[in-house]
């Protein structure tokens, strides 16, 4: 029985090689028809290119490993800001649908029911060429600058590209993260709401200090996996012409025909941006058991 | 004493409720101009494909409504409820068939294929593919083989880190360069094996979650029976796992349909591809709000529909609720 399996094992390993070989040989035999090696000796030849937004100093002479550096300080500025506001929206949203105001609770299920149904890409296009490109010129209240070039809060110079990625992964990541808060609120037991109305504290009071801290546990895993979609769909940004990770990576790719040593670095990327956001959120994970477990 | 802060919400959102009305109104009476999704309906449907030829498309179309008609109203008990399953995965090929041509039709190039034929066949095509490819990742990620483990649970954790569209761009350029020189595959099936890998991964997970459900004691149960372990998954442990995964695997089938979207940025011309290049029309300059609530109300509709499909299949596949 044992050599069976070892004989079956053997027989698997092999197969998975000569599949990785055989697509390995395909990909040299192509490689050698277009003249392309592999390398990443191109990373440090100027990018010719120009960036609309460059969190730090960038010019087109500067080499493809800093616009793509540029590109990946993009996503993560778009993507750190999305996860907040997300956040703050879905929570919101969630304890709505859950409020004794029959009038709230309707209209945060028809927000959580109509965004969910409609693909993301179509709502970024909708807040980009709609909401944000038809912005009128005005100021709103000194602080606030609006425009169609861009939006001015505080001395922060908003682009309208940002604007409208932000505000789609937003609104469509907060409808998902209302699903999970509801779902969450519905798992404390209705006598924790009967015991701390009848100690007397409001409805907010006892949502923030009583229920949501109980509901947190349960909250938690599953707002990671939405945390690390929201960094995902945030690839979309190059529908609108932001210039994130991806959409500088596309150009790269273009420019160079690069795609193989593109696409890792990409994976790269990728990896380290979800390994950032996954650790965060263990580590929160695990300071909120443990504040749970002592005031019990 | 709570009631006052009630109250004042309540006003409020009326308030805000009734100008939001308000603009929408006057929107709809003086500003919005239906002509860019009227004028352009044919193509919405079927894209770019060839007018004496359209039937085909349509005709696919009309048929997949029916069905669902059909699956939804269907009588408990009904004979023909049986021929229902096989209809419905009879479905990818038809459409292949009717667009593709070929077997005493007019062959059309994938190039004319467009709108929300292709949506739904690019949605079709890949689920096929993704869920047997999915059930066979998972059962690898639970095997006691550790090569068939690690290689199944490697596959799908890389996949699932990686953002949906640099899958697509990726599987356009790279798919080419993995096959042997000279056999070339078109720009739709590259989409389609792209999207039924990705979605395979998530697939996995979903029933992963279904086989861990179901309690050991059905598999001792089985083998007392005398069942080999390959019947034992087909007979008891997976229609089991797939029924418990059945709402996330319906989440899946969703995000595919509203993620067939991405071909857009990559050029094909599905349902949101048609409405890019229809924008461009200078006749049709600056009609964005009208043609994404359309598209909007489209997705909708489908997606719902996808749902409610699906939620039929909860009901009809619950063995506490068929036995009574």
């Amino acid at each position: 029985m044992r050599r069976h399996r070892l004989l079956l094992q053997l027989g698997l390993a092999l197969l998975l090689l000569a599949l990785i070989a055989l697509l390995i040989n395909n990909l040299t035999v192509n490689l050698i028809r277009t003249g392309l090696g592999l390398g990443f000796g191109w990373l440090g030849r100027p990018a010719g290119f120009a960036l609309a937004e460059t969190a730090l100093p960038y010019a087109p002479s500067d080499s493809y490993l800093w616009a793509l550096t540029i590109g990946w300080l993009n996503s993560l500025k778009v993507i750190l800001a999305g996860l907040v506001l997300a956040t703050l929206l879905g929570v919101a949203a969630g304890a709505a649908r859950n409020s004794g105001n029959r009038l709230l609770r309707s209209l945060a299920g028809t927000y959580v029911a109509l965004i969910r149904q409609v693909p993301l890409l179509l709502q970024l296009l909708f807040w980009y060429f709609v909401a944000f490109l038809g912005l009128p010129s005005m100021p709103v209240g000194g602080l606030i600058q609006l425009s169609n070039q861009g939006i001015q809060l505080l001395g922060l110079n908003l682009s309208v590209e940002f604007c409208a990625v932000l505000t789609g992964l937003t609104v469509f990541t907060g409808a998902s993260i209302a699903e999970i808060v509801r779902g969450g609120i519905n798992a404390v037991p209705r006598g924790q709401w009967e015991a701390f109305r009848s100690l007397g504290l409001n409805e907010g009071l006892g949502l923030r200090r009583i229920v949501l801290p109980q509901a947190l546990p349960a909250i938690l895993p599953a707002l990671t996996s939405q945390y690390l979609n929201l960094a995902k769909n945030s690839t979309l940004a190059i529908a609108v012409g932001y210039a994130d990770l991806y959409a500088v990576s596309d150009t790269t790719i273009t420019q160079t025909g690069r795609a193989i040593e593109g696409f890792l670095l990409l994976l790269f990327s990728f990896l380290l941006l979800n390994l950032l956001i996954s650790g965060g959120m263990s580590a929160l994970n695990g300071a909120v058991l443990s504040r749970v477990r002592r005031s019990r | 004493m709570t009631r006052w802060p009630d109250r004042l919400i309540t006003l409020l959102l009326l308030a805000l409720l009734s100008w939001g009305g308000w603009v929408v109104v006057h929107w709809l009476l003086h500003g919005a101009d239906w002509s860019v999704v009227s004028a352009n309906l044919p193509l919405f449907a079927v894209g770019s494909y060839p007018s004496d030829q359209r039937w085909r498309p349509l005709l696919w179309i009309s048929t997949c409504v029916v069905l669902v008609v059909l699956t939804l109203t269907a009588p408990r008990g009904a004979g023909w409820r049986r021929a229902l399953p096989p209809l419905w995965i009879a479905m990818a090929p038809l459409g292949l068939w009717l667009l593709a041509g070929g077997l005493g039709l007019l062959p059309v190039g994938t190039r004319h294929w467009g709108g929300l034929t292709l949506t739904l066949l690019l949605t079709a095509g890949s689920g096929l593919l993704a869920l047997p490819l999915g059930v066979l990742l998972a059962l690898g990620r639970r095997s006691d083989l550790p090569v068939l483990r690690w290689s199944s649970t490697a596959y799908i954790e890389l996949m699932r880190a990686v953002p949906l569209i640099a899958v697509l761009f990726f599987g356009q350029l790279l798919i080419p360069l993995f096959l042997p020189p000279g056999l070339e595959i078109n720009r739709v099936l590259r989409a389609v094996l792209a999207f039924a890998l990705f979605a395979a991964a998530y697939i996995a997970e979903d029933v992963r979650g279904g086989l861990q459900a179901i309690p050991p004691t059905q598999r001792e149960a089985a083998s007392v029976l005398g069942l080999s372990p390959l019947q034992t998954l087909q007979l008891v442990v997976l229609p089991q796992a797939l029924r418990v995964a059945l709402p996330s695997l319906t989440n899946q089938a969703v995000g595919l349909l509203q993620n067939t979207s991405l071909m857009a940025i990559l050029g094909l011309v599905e349902l949101l591809g048609i409405s890019r290049s229809l924008l461009a029309n200078p006749a049709f300059i600056g009609r964005y709000l009208e043609v994404y609530l359309w598209l909007a109300a489209v997705y909708w509709l489908a997606c719902t529909a996808m749902a409610l499909l699906a939620r039929h299949l909860e009901v009809q596949l619950d063995p506490v609720r068929s036995n009574r």
